[in-house]
């Protein structure tokens, strides 16, 4: 029962990762029709970010962190005017083909400049963590989970609670009629990529200290959360999160209980279940009535 | 001064030629109906007015000036708005928050916005009760209702209505041209119909088109007066009801 307890908090901790990532999907697909494959890249960008300010300008954790999350958000910008825009007016394959080229130019850049050793971010804590009864609960996971929840509260009252989230509900359901009301459908794309860079910056700056800064964090992660967006339904904020939980718990399981080396083949198993006997995913239904 | 004066309009979709430089003129406070059979080019004029569709050629004046080749963010910040054909109602979003969202082109706080889209339940009291409701969740004539509803909520100087009783049952399309003719005292309507008995009884003008061409236009009891045209566009129990 110990054991269980200390899985189910490892699994939620590294699933709150791809649920940040998942989510970070899932708000670009509904803006723009699009799967973003550099959503990874946005993760391991903010990573490196961190190791530029805190580990080779020596700054503080806090300063480096919040200079990252202000640099994704540029990123997102330019990502936004460098990427998608161009390509708006064109069918998705254009601007799918251009996510992955963009994929392929930031691991390459970064791999130039840094070379293929990984890097090594220390957590937010000194404390590596604490006892609670006994389940050791590790600081950086604990933190994750607390950035998680906060964020998933405030996504929460940002698209239900704001005229501002409704008009990027609006936006992603119907483009042209939300022109037709007088809502800057550019600006609500551009909202949404800087969002969604953030959320993706803020999965990879949580994750490296448990992981290690790579070229490859983005790519392992995004797969994982692209896997954890078709098992929570594709398409569906809800599902992106709850999706992203179930499989950091799911693995974390297998790799306890099955084989330690196998462990990223759970995910994958459990995704291709669902896609041979719930391709909708969990929260399938809702999506099919959208349609 | 017309508020809206169309000039020798022309819309392409790629080699087709759907408005062949159509000119009509619709005056201030009159409620003016484009009547024609599908595929006259009746919704492309509207589309291209509200900025949707680029012309090829000619021009489009509003209240003077040429608002051709404007996109449609701010041709309804000028105070053009459409109700597109099929409604378009946010399915995810509640009906209140469809109508609050009408007000997208005005400078106006979320709360007095809120206030507005709750006096708006005022002239359309039918949907009153569905303001928590989901937009996928409500039928044709309640979705028309919301429609309006949103599309009035820009506080338009000249509102384009395109073919508000497609599919709705006699007794719902009576009750939205009720409202029509509610909404006139204080906006300029074009509104396009294929319902010409319907689209003409509130109408001060009207227009025929086909294949992209305007063929006849004038007062109402001209047109029923027409009677080959009232044969032709205006279905055959036209005379009956003149």
């Amino acid at each position: 029962m110990d054991l269980v307890l200390q899985l189910l908090f490892t699994g939620i901790g590294i699933g709150a990762v791809y649920a940040l990532v998942a989510l970070g999907f899932v708000l670009i697909f509904r803006a723009t029709n699009v799967v973003n494959f550099a959503q990874g890249e946005f993760s391991m960008v903010a990573a490196y970010l961190m190791v530029v300010f805190s580990v080779d300008l020596g700054w503080p954790y806090w300063l480096s962190f919040l200079l990252a999350l202000a640099g994704m958000a540029l990123f997102g910008v330019i990502f936004n005017l460098g990427v998608y825009y161009p390509l708006r007016n064109r069918t998705y394959l254009p601007v799918i083909i251009a996510t992955i080229g963009a994929s392929i130019l930031l691991s390459n850049s970064v791999l130039a400049i840094y070379g293929p050793q990984p890097q090594v971010l220390q957590g937010w804590f000194d404390t590596p963590g604490i006892q609670l009864g006994p389940v050791y609960l590790d600081s950086q996971y604990l933190l994750i989970i607390a950035v998680t929840i906060l964020l998933v509260l405030f996504n929460f009252w940002f698209f239900e609670k704001t005229l501002l989230g409704k008009k990027l509900q609006a936006t992603s359901q119907d483009k042209e009629m939300a022109s037709l009301l007088g809502i800057s459908v550019s600006t609500m794309i551009m909202i949404t990529f800087i969002y969604s860079a953030v959320l993706g910056g803020l999965a990879g700056i949580l994750v490296a200290p448990v992981l290690f800064v790579s070229i490859q964090m983005g790519s392992t992660i995004a797969l994982k959360a692209f896997a954890a967006t078709i098992i929570g339904g594709f398409g569906d904020v809800a599902g992106a999160i709850v999706g992203g939980l179930a499989l950091g718990v799911i693995e974390t399981f297998g790799a306890a209980y099955i084989s330690v080396p196998y462990k990223d083949g759970f995910a994958f198993l459990v995704l291709i279940a669902f896609l041979v006997f719930r391709p909708q995913g969990i929260f399938g239904e809702r999506v099919a009535e959208k349609a | 001064m017309p508020l809206l004066e169309i000039r020798n309009l022309v819309v392409r979709y790629g080699e087709i030629e759907a408005l062949r430089g159509i000119t009509i003129a619709v005056e201030q406070g009159q409620v003016v109906t484009l009547l024609g059979a599908n595929g006259a080019g009746k919704s492309t004029t509207l589309r291209a007015i509200s900025g949707l569709e680029k012309p090829a050629s000619g021009d489009i004046m509003f209240d003077g000036h040429s608002i051709a080749g404007l996109g449609p963010e701010a041709i309804v910040r000028l105070g053009i708005s459409h109700v597109p054909e099929g409604r378009r109602v946010f399915p995810g979003l509640t009906v209140k928050e469809n109508i609050m969202l009408g007000a997208s082109n005005r400078k106006v706080s979320t709360s007095q916005i809120s206030r507005e889209a709750d006096a708006m339940f005022d002239l359309f009291p039918d949907i009153r009760k569905f303001s928590n409701a989901l937009g996928w969740t409500l039928s044709g004539g309640q979705l028309q209702m919301v429609a309006v509803a949103r599309g009035l909520m820009a506080k338009p100087r000249l509102l384009l209505l395109d073919e508000p009783s497609l599919g709705l049952a006699p007794v719902i399309v009576q009750a939205v041209f009720r409202i029509i003719s509610q909404i006139r005292k204080d906006t300029t309507v074009l509104l396009v119909e294929q319902n010409a008995r319907m689209g003409l009884s509130v109408a001060d003008h009207g227009f025929v088109l086909e294949t992209g061409r305007i063929v006849l236009g004038g007062k109402p009891d001209e047109l029923w007066g027409n009677e080959a045209i009232a044969a032709a566009y205006l279905g055959g129990h036209a005379k009956a009801h003149a």
